[in-house]
């Protein structure tokens, strides 16, 4: 059985891909470009759920806590408190809910204040992860595209693009589409915290709202699709966990850089659905 | 010694930067061009090549005295076209795009005349860069230019805009809506004017198709419709009617030309055939005065900046 046409598929919807998917279970896998460093955009998110839990199972905070968001905490960004207008009291587990279900920045560097670089970074390394880093926060990535190109959203000019410094995985958050989908592995075997706080940050992935990555490619009703997008301009991606009626689980990450620069493009987004259903397709046979 | 005998040498050297070619290309044996240059060498007092490395190349002062060069033997072959000409009235020379509408090019002509009955008009079909060339050494007199064109020493009449629309074989299925967005042409081969020729626009039109999320495939060279009557590419241009062929407006006008006449040394030939190229161009082409770009919204939408 030959590996899927990739290379063409993306190429077709105008863009340049990468991709690993295994099945969670028995390890049986599939890789195009898997190896790839490649910038994490919003995907930095999840090693920050994971080290959130850890520390939480560990006892060094208490998820429930509550904190107050206020303006000096706001990064922009287009949902949830980073969008909001007022302070916000909430608990540190639904920060994380908001981080995860909608992307939300300052959730995510309200929780990064807390759990560090260093936890997160230090977890990575013990999971076995070596091409996966996180050394900056949202506010600073959104903050750098402004340096970079000398002038505010939107960065649209291929120009500018070039000039990203979040599009390189040298200088930003980064890993690959392998040891992304492997992190997904093993929150789905209990591998990365207590069994409980696996089966939360499960449910909490399984709550983000976009359809039109992923879970496009699987449009059946009783198929799950649970994941973590990450955008930056030119830069589409998503790894998540395909849960099949018969049981089958399968991790998959797929990262995406689109030829053009418009920010909207349809095809691009609904390519890393098309490429999970082919690989998973391939890993079922 | 015959001095603009000796720039042609210079010239013809300095584009072939290989002294064989050059004699070649000048009907004479390599010796005597070589003696001849050396000989102009020492009239101006400055090295013009350089031949030490195993390949001939201009020095500094050789790069700015081919200009004028260029200059002077191209008004001295002028001269001697005047004088052939007699008493039997001037002769503007005049470039405009191959792609110029043939419509548009009578019209142009048609005005020129009635303003000044007694200049002949010798249209030329030209691209910008090649325009831009043959201004410089005299060869045109005045042309239609497409911006955005760099070149020292030209003066540019009015700038003229124009939202081009797209170009479709009548069955493509984009055919059948009102209006085109450039990022509806994801996926189609782009027929451009020749990348030598146009260098300028092509950048700018590519560039623009990439930012609103259109990258063609490929981009092939041309001035024919052939490409896009088979179905196998689009292009932009202003509203056209031919058999077989639709014209759409696209979304947002986000690709217009922008076209002014341009010279040299102005004359009042020139002077009038500008002032007609407006005038006909606003007439017959619906090409309007350059206004305020119009700013370019990016709309926020959430899910694409997750």
């Amino acid at each position: 059985m030959s590996a899927p046409a990739f290379d063409q598929l993306f190429r077709a919807a105008g863009v340049t891909g990468w991709l690993y998917a295994a099945d969670v279970d028995t390890g049986h896998d599939l890789g195009h470009g898997a190896d790839e460093p490649m910038p994490t955009a919003s995907m930095f998110k999840v090693p920050l759920l994971v080290a959130l839990c850890r520390q939480a199972d560990a006892g060094l905070l208490d998820l429930t806590e509550r904190v107050t968001v206020t303006a000096a905490d706001r990064v922009s960004g287009p949902t949830g408190i980073s969008s909001m207008l007022d302070d916000v009291t909430i608990s540190l587990r639904d920060l994380a809910y908001l981080m995860i279900a909608l992307s939300d920045n300052t959730a995510a560097d309200k929780l990064l204040g807390r759990v560090g670089f260093d936890a997160i970074n230090t977890m990575l390394e013990a999971f076995g992860l070596k091409e996966t880093r996180v050394a900056q926060g949202s506010g600073e990535m959104l903050g750098s595209m402004d340096v970079d190109t000398g002038h505010a959203w939107p960065f649209v000019d291929p120009d500018d693009i070039a000039r990203l410094s979040v599009l390189d995985p040298a200088r930003t958050n980064r890993s690959t589409a392998r040891e992304m989908a492997r992190l997904f592995g093993m929150i789905w075997r209990d591998e990365v915290a207590s069994a409980p706080s696996c089966a939360w940050m499960r449910g909490v992935l399984n709550m983000q709202v976009w359809p039109h990555r992923m879970a496009s490619g699987f449009p059946y009703d009783d198929v799950a699709v649970s994941g973590k997008t990450g955008t930056m301009p030119t830069l589409r991606c998503e790894t998540g966990v395909v849960e099949y009626p018969d049981g089958g689980r399968y991790a998959v990450s797929v990262f995406t850089r689109s030829f053009g620069t418009a920010l909207i493009q349809p095809r691009a987004d609904a390519v890393i659905g098309t490429a999970a259903r082919m690989a998973v397709d391939h890993l079922r046979r | 010694m015959d001095l603009v005998r000796h720039l042609r040498y210079f010239i013809v050297v300095a584009e072939e930067l290989h002294f064989g070619n050059a004699a070649i290309r000048l009907g004479m044996a390599q010796p005597p061009l070589s003696q001849r240059i050396k000989r102009l060498e020492e009239e101006l007092g400055v090295r013009l090549f350089d031949r030490s490395a195993r390949q001939v190349r201009l020095t500094e002062p050789g790069r700015l005295l081919l200009g004028e060069a260029r200059e002077i033997v191209g008004r001295v072959d002028r001269l001697h076209e005047l004088a052939r000409q007699g008493g039997r009235g001037t002769v503007l020379k005049v470039g405009v795009p191959p792609d110029l509408a043939a419509t548009v090019l009578a019209a142009l002509v048609a005005a020129f005349r009635e303003s000044s009955p007694e200049v002949r008009l010798a249209p030329a079909e030209v691209w910008t860069a090649d325009q831009v060339t043959a201004l410089a050494e005299g060869t045109i007199d005045v042309g239609l230019v497409r911006h955005p064109v760099t070149a020292p020493g030209l003066t540019f009449g009015q700038v003229l805009v124009q939202a081009q629309g797209v170009l479709l074989a009548e069955g493509d299925p984009l055919a059948s809506v009102g209006e085109v967005h450039l990022a509806d042409l994801a996926g189609r081969e782009l027929l451009m004017p020749p990348k030598e020729g146009e260098p300028g626009w092509r950048a700018e039109v590519l560039a623009e198709c990439r930012r609103q999320g259109f990258v063609p495939a490929q981009v092939h060279e041309g001035a024919g419709l052939g490409l896009v009557l088979a179905g196998a590419a689009v292009a932009f241009g202003p509203r056209t009617e031919l058999p077989g062929l639709a014209w759409r407006p696209l979304l947002g006008s986000p690709i217009t030309s922008r076209v002014s006449t341009a010279w040299r040394a102005a004359t009042p030939a020139v002077g009038d055939f500008s002032a007609a190229a407006v005038r006909t161009l606003k007439e017959s082409a619906g090409m309007t005065h350059e206004g305020a770009a119009p700013v370019r919204r990016v709309s926020r939408r959430p899910g694409m900046l997750a």
